[in-house]
């Protein structure tokens, strides 16, 4: 479904993502993991456009898309979120949420703001996340957590077919994210292509179908949770092989 | 043990009752009757003149509409998207010099114009933030401002419109206690028109999206916003509101000179005014220009056509933006403590 064919990132002389090449079938679960640095989000960035590729290609379903503006992207289907959560301040949870629903062409952008469809589809949203009750509160005040769930309950919003998500797991406690897991889960087996860049290899093994792992900018090893738990390669790039090769 | 369970009750509740306040908040209706019967009171306050004369308070009314049109203006562009303009008086000229030179070759009457003007502006905005808006922050206000000194050296120079001299527009032949009638109502019903607009556009998804830039660019785009396009015709939008304000006020002066239009204070009155009452609120604006006019006449009445007058205003609004960080209507709203009258947002 997505498809990412030798993307490079260069800031400079630094080689952040370096010829990457992969694919995320449809209904499934792919990982990216990696060290730090490995380039993870800086290939997030450019699938997304969000940070413009120095080359390379990236397809959503058969049709070619990197060389669109992001909110194109987002309009084709493909969604993200953003490792720290990005939330728009002094406005509520509800219209967070509802600034990310689809806008097409001038009539409905005159539309008014939040239609009552709308406001029901978003609460929906929050009813299945569990998080109703901060519907009317300022974005800014939530927690750190909640914001993960709003950016979540904003992805989908826009009816997207593949969602990218960027650390949904980072700094939440254990019991929240055993509830992202579920939802993640829940929303997969509805049909929903996810990709995920996380640290927590624990959620990473339970969670994805498929894991792609990144070192340098490259892609080092891919394929199912048990076997990338036995691949040398991978083992040598998370203990400091990589360092020491560079060194 | 069982303090423990009502302490958390009690957390609970208080919780619950935030939300169900919260909840009220955002669905209050609004009080329409009171910007109606505001706008009622001014269309007959002309009526006075059979008392007496009253062309004096016939003036401030009209200035203070023509300052809430530009100032409900700006607030699209710098208060809804978060672009601070300093150049807005860029648009003031071209509606006034487009407006004024048709009135003196032509006879036609700049209130019919006005519209023109505004789309002639509308257009000039829609272009000029094609370049200026890829710059953000300081660096756009910079761009701004160097606008504004292009268009004074054009204005200044540019023969065909009378150059640093202007041109010198007929007066209406109406007796002197109705001359300012015409441009009283049309400066009224343009500021009706441009605060309803505003209401209009903050309510719609394009003012979402507008909302959304002003607080996160990036995350405006990735949420499928085209950010590029929303943040040109605001641009456009704040142009036009300017531009017809400026249309008006030309003949309303009988005279179109370049020191009228681009002197940079006019656009600082838009900034300072949207500022005072609220960037990004429906009233705001409104207050803020009828603030700024009546401390400033008052000042001048009392101090003097001096600069002394000019710093009693400043005074004042520094001091109440230390009260008021966010303006008035916002840090009131911000508060709960708005009074429900000038809640138009």
């Amino acid at each position: 479904m997505l498809e990412v064919k030798g993307l490079c990132k260069y800031f400079g002389g630094i080689r952040a993502v370096d010829d990457c090449s992969f694919t995320v079938g449809k209904g499934t679960i792919t990982a990216l993991i990696g060290p730090n640095g490995a380039g993870k989000t800086t290939a997030f960035n450019c699938i997304s456009r969000t940070a413009r590729p120095t080359s390379g290609e990236v397809w959503l379903d058969g049709e070619r898309i990197d060389h669109l503006r992001p909110h194109k992207i987002t309009q084709k289907g493909l969604s993200r979120t953003f490792q720290i959560s990005r939330n728009l301040a002094d406005m509520t949870v509800l219209e967070n949420i509802i600034a990310q629903s689809k806008v097409h062409g001038w009539r409905d952008m005159l539309k008014p703001a939040m239609s009552a469809d709308e406001i029901d589809k978003a609460m929906d949203l929050l009813d299945f996340l569990g998080i109703t009750r901060i519907a009317y509160e300022d974005g800014a005040n939530l927690s750190y957590g909640q914001k993960k769930l709003m950016d979540l309950a904003a992805l989908l919003m826009s009816d997207p077919k593949i969602i990218l998500l960027d650390e949904p797991a980072g700094g939440v406690n254990p019991s929240l994210l055993e509830k992202i897991v579920a939802d993640i889960r829940k929303l997969n087996e509805r049909g929903m292509t996810v990709l995920i860049v996380e640290h927590n290899m624990d959620l990473i093994m339970r969670l994805s179908h498929r894991i792609v792992v990144m070192a340098q900018g490259k892609v080092i090893a891919e394929g199912e949770p048990s076997e990338i738990r036995e691949n040398p390669a991978v083992l040598d790039a998370y203990l400091g092989g990589v360092l020491e090769e560079a060194a | 043990m069982t303090m423990a369970i009502n302490d958390t009750s009690s957390v609970l509740q208080a919780r619950e009752a935030h939300n169900a306040k919260l909840a009220s908040a955002h669905d209050k209706t609004r009080v329409i009757w009171f910007p109606v019967t505001l706008l009622a009171v001014l269309l007959i306050l002309p009526a006075l003149q059979f008392a007496g004369n009253y062309n004096y308070l016939l003036h401030l009314v009209l200035f203070t509409a023509c300052y809430v049109t530009m100032a409900s203006g700006w607030n699209v562009l710098g208060g809804f998207t978060g672009y601070i303009s300093l150049g807005h008086n860029v648009f003031f000229a071209i509606g006034g010099y487009f407006a004024g030179m048709i009135f003196a070759r032509y006879g036609v009457s700049t209130i019919i114009l006005a519209p023109l003007a505004g789309l002639l502006c509308a257009a000039a905005g829609f272009l000029l933030g094609q370049i200026m808006l890829k710059t953000r922050g300081p660096s756009f206000i910079i761009s701004s401002l160097a606008l504004v000194m292009i268009a004074r050296i054009l204005l200044d120079h540019w023969q065909f419109v009378g150059g640093a001299n202007g041109v010198a527009l007929p007066a209406n032949d109406l007796p002197v206690q109705w001359a300012k009638l015409p441009y009283y109502y049309a400066f009224v019903l343009l500021a009706a028109f441009t605060v309803w607009a505003c209401y209009k556009i903050k309510h719609s998804k394009f003012g979402l999206g507008l909302r959304a830039i002003s607080k996160d660019e990036i995350k405006a785009e990735s949420a499928g916003i085209n950010t590029r396009l929303y943040k040109q015709l605001a641009f456009a939008i704040s142009a036009a509101f300017v531009g017809m304000a400026g249309a008006i006020w030309g003949e309303y002066l009988t005279y179109i000179r370049p020191n009228i239009f681009t002197i940079i204070l006019v656009s600082v009155y838009m900034v300072l005014m949207c500022i005072l009452g609220g960037k990004g609120t429906i009233a705001g604006p409104v207050i803020g220009a009828i603030l700024i006019l009546a401390f400033n006449e008052f000042f001048v009445a009392t101090l003097g056509a001096s600069e002394i007058n000019i710093l009693a205003t400043g005074l004042i609004m520094a001091l109440v933006l230390m009260f008021f960080p966010l303006g008035i209507v916002g840090t009131l709203a911000k508060a709960g403590r708005l009074p429900r009258v000038l809640n138009w947002d």
